[in-house]
């Protein structure tokens, strides 16, 4: 199976693939893709639009307007002067009058709107807001646990109750998660791990898709291009086999490597500042078990894809009888990135020991939930026995298959292949 | 000395028997001739030669000893169907190929870059195969071919889609193999060309071998009867004459067969006698077009026993 005629495949495979414009492009242009969505979300996320606010809030009594303006400048969105607030203390008919004269400004926009919290607001909590987009959440969200606070602080002032326990009767709850794991301490858990674990599901369905369907073009290409009985006068169809699908393994194995080491950095070094709440709990042996199993799964899908590319003799046929081997991605992939949502789920634990599924599940639960190190050998073990047996088999059709053109093979007939003496 | 035996080679494909029990021998620095019609087996005869498929009875014997990665190291194949990488370079490709044979280095380079200049594309070894025409496609696919030095040249219809020039280029290289001493084996359905390059040929039809041995053997005992002639005039008085068997029109030449072998003389003075110009006679000729229609009929009928001389 390894000889010089191997190598010397290899070899072509990857001066061809490796050294292709499109392979850097692609290599370079995945990662800028994925950070650029994750930062234009977090960019879209960040940016409300409301730098430019002005409100005028009015109170019915003095007490409350005093209390609204003292709670509104501690503020650091009315510090920085993203808020501009003018406070106005009015009875209800003032009020009227006051809204009256200043329509023109609601109405192109030099005012965003005006805040009236009327008295029996301390009774039933209801403010009103005269604005043209009066359905504005960005403003809501952010004035209104303020007009609350104040609400509950004036209503319970002379009801002899404690600042700590008003300040209880203000609060929301809030979650803090933490990660039980049998070698570390609790450790307090981000959403780092998900956005990883989502993340690395994704560029290892999309490398295997890829590179299988590069692989699978150029296996049809070889025999569209009848360049295969030439090269089977020197090789023999294991050895041509191999020597592809190493020099493409090779390829897909630096493009991860690569699209892995922004991860790397920001595990093992200080030098990003990422949010806090973007804790990363992976670690180094994480990122070379990735890279390991997804050389496997890589071995185990090119040997499918190439078995693929030879028992049809053009592509349009080709894609066509790729849904076996694309369902062994996908399922595995949509179990992988539903795993987030109920990580402990038992399919996303049977699913880590199928073959072909495991290649995709396995690395997704590792990087969310401790495996036990069993489990992990298990998995890795089951891995390589279903790369050896599919790889063989592939090679078995392979071998049939890429002299055969003409009639499009019916699945019986790929079926005896296999016991073919060839 | 034998160079190749092919014995009782059988291959069967979805229960159509493709090749069946064929055997024959190669003689070493000889142009061998594997002749029949498209679809008589040749290929698939070929293919179990160069070990891309298994037969599933029989073997091949290369100078003593059964056919493995050795031979393909030492053979020069250029398939029917023939094909280039399209994006690699002229000189590249050669590498390459050379490569899989297990000879690279400098001199290999050196060697392909003279056979580029013989064949005219020496300013062309940076291009891509895709940017070249299609006879200088063909050029550098024999170039990948014998590159390398190969003791055996097997060439698979070489002449489908050739142009003449190509043609004659491709006849001289197989010449000067020859003449090198090296093994060659031509297979094709034109009958004309293996007759003026082959030493030896075999006759396949329907998978089976009908006739093989040296070629002027063969001709000589086919021959005996039949006379090619070339002539200008009107012959149509010999078609009831009662010597004449038959009459075959091949264009340039007519092949006419006597009922005994003495009547040639005879057939001859009648020629002349009508005022025929003859130009050429040739008693003892034989095409081997002719001695195929023989022993293989038209397509539906005429299966024969072996014939061996």
């Amino acid at each position: 199976m390894f000889s010089s005629r191997t190598i010397a495949v290899m070899k072509r495979e990857l001066r061809e693939k490796l050294l292709s414009k499109t392979f850097i492009i692609m290599t370079l242009l995945i990662p800028v893709f994925m950070f650029g969505i994750l930062g234009i979300q977090t960019f879209v996320m960040s940016y409300e639009g409301d730098q430019n606010t002005n409100l005028t809030v009015i109170a019915e009594s003095a007490r409350i307007t005093k209390k609204l303006q003292d709670e509104f400048s501690k503020r650091k969105f009315v510090q920085n002067g993203y808020y501009k607030i003018t406070y106005a203390t009015m009875d209800r008919d003032e009020f009227s009058g006051y809204l009256q004269s200043h329509r023109k400004d609601l109405l192109n926009e030099t005012l965003t709107g005006i805040v009236y919290v009327p008295k029996n607001a301390l009774t039933n909590k209801e403010v009103e807001y005269y604005s043209k987009n009066p359905n504005n959440n960005v403003v809501f969200k952010k004035i209104e646990s303020i007009i609350d606070h104040a609400l509950v602080d004036i209503y319970f002032q002379n009801k002899f109750l404690s600042n700590d326990d008003i300040k209880f009767l203000s609060k929301h709850v809030d979650f803090n998660s933490y990660r039980i794991s049998l070698e570390k301490a609790i450790e307090k858990e981000g959403y780092g791990n998900l956005v990883v674990s989502f993340l690395l599901t994704f560029l290892l369905y999309f490398s295997l898709i890829f590179l299988g369907t590069m692989m699978m073009r150029s296996v049809v290409a070889e025999k569209t291009n009848r360049i295969v009985e030439v090269l089977l006068s020197s090789v023999n169809s294991k050895e041509l086999m191999t020597g592809k699908i190493i020099g493409t393994g090779i390829t897909g194995l630096v493009q991860m490597a690569i699209w892995m080491l922004p991860v790397v950095v920001v595990i093992s070094t200080n030098w990003f500042a990422l949010p806090k709440d973007f804790t990363l709990s992976i670690q180094l042996g994480y990122v070379f078990y990735f890279l390991l199993n997804f050389f496997i799964g890589l071995i185990t899908f090119l040997g499918l894809f190439a078995m693929v590319g030879a028992i049809f003799d053009n592509e349009q046929d080709a894609q066509s009888g790729l849904w076996p081997v694309m369902l062994l991605v996908m399922i595995p992939f949509f179990i992988a990135i539903s795993l987030p949502t109920n990580p402990a789920s038992p399919i996303g634990k049977i699913a880590s020991f199928i073959p072909f599924a495991s290649l995709l599940v396995m690395p997704a639960r590792m990087s969310i939930v401790e495996v036990p190190a069993m489990e992990v050998v298990l998995a890795f073990l089951i891995n390589l026995a279903t790369m050896i047996l599919s790889f063989s088999l592939a090679g078995k059709i392979y071998r049939v298959g890429i002299l055969r053109t003409g009639k499009k093979p019916k699945w019986a007939e790929i079926v005896q292949w296999i016991r073919y003496k060839y | 000395m034998h160079a190749l035996e092919v014995k009782n080679l059988t291959k069967t494909f979805d229960g159509l028997t493709a090749v069946d029990n064929v055997s024959f021998n190669v003689p070493e620095g000889s142009i061998f001739g594997l002749i029949g019609r498209n679809g008589a087996g040749k290929t698939t005869t070929i293919r179990m030669m160069m070990n891309i498929y298994l037969p599933d009875s029989g073997e091949v014997i290369l100078r003593g000893t059964k056919i493995g990665q050795e031979f393909k190291n030492k053979v020069g194949y250029l398939p029917e169907e023939r094909g280039l990488y399209k994006k690699m370079k002229v000189l590249e490709t050669l590498l390459y190929f050379a490569e899989l044979k297990g000879k690279k280095g400098k001199e290999i380079q050196k060697k392909a870059e003279e056979y580029l200049e013989r064949f005219e594309l020496g300013d062309r070894k940076q291009s891509k195969i895709e940017d070249l025409s299609k006879g200088n496609q063909q050029k550098v696919q024999f170039i990948t071919t014998i590159l390398h030095d190969p003791e055996f040249v097997i060439l698979d219809e070489p002449f489908s889609g050739l142009d003449p020039i190509n043609t004659n280029l491709l006849q001289e290289i197989v010449l000067e193999k020859k003449q090198e001493g090296k093994v060659i084996i031509l297979s094709t359905h034109l009958m004309d060309f293996a007759e003026r390059m082959c030493d030896h040929i075999a006759m396949i039809d329907h998978g089976k071998i009908i006739l093989d041995g040296e070629l002027n053997e063969i001709k000589a005992r086919y021959g005996q009867r039949n006379v090619s002639l070339t002539y200008e005039g009107n012959i149509s008085f010999l078609n009831n004459n009662p010597m004449i068997e038959k009459i075959e029109n091949f264009g340039n030449t007519t092949g006419i067969r006597v009922k005994s072998a003495d009547q040639t003389q005879e057939l001859l003075k009648l020629i002349v006698e009508h005022g025929v110009r003859v130009k050429k006679f040739d008693a003892n000729d034989i095409s081997l077009y002719q001695i195929f229609l023989e022993l293989a009929g038209s397509e539906h009928n005429g299966k024969m026993g072996r014939q061996h001389v």
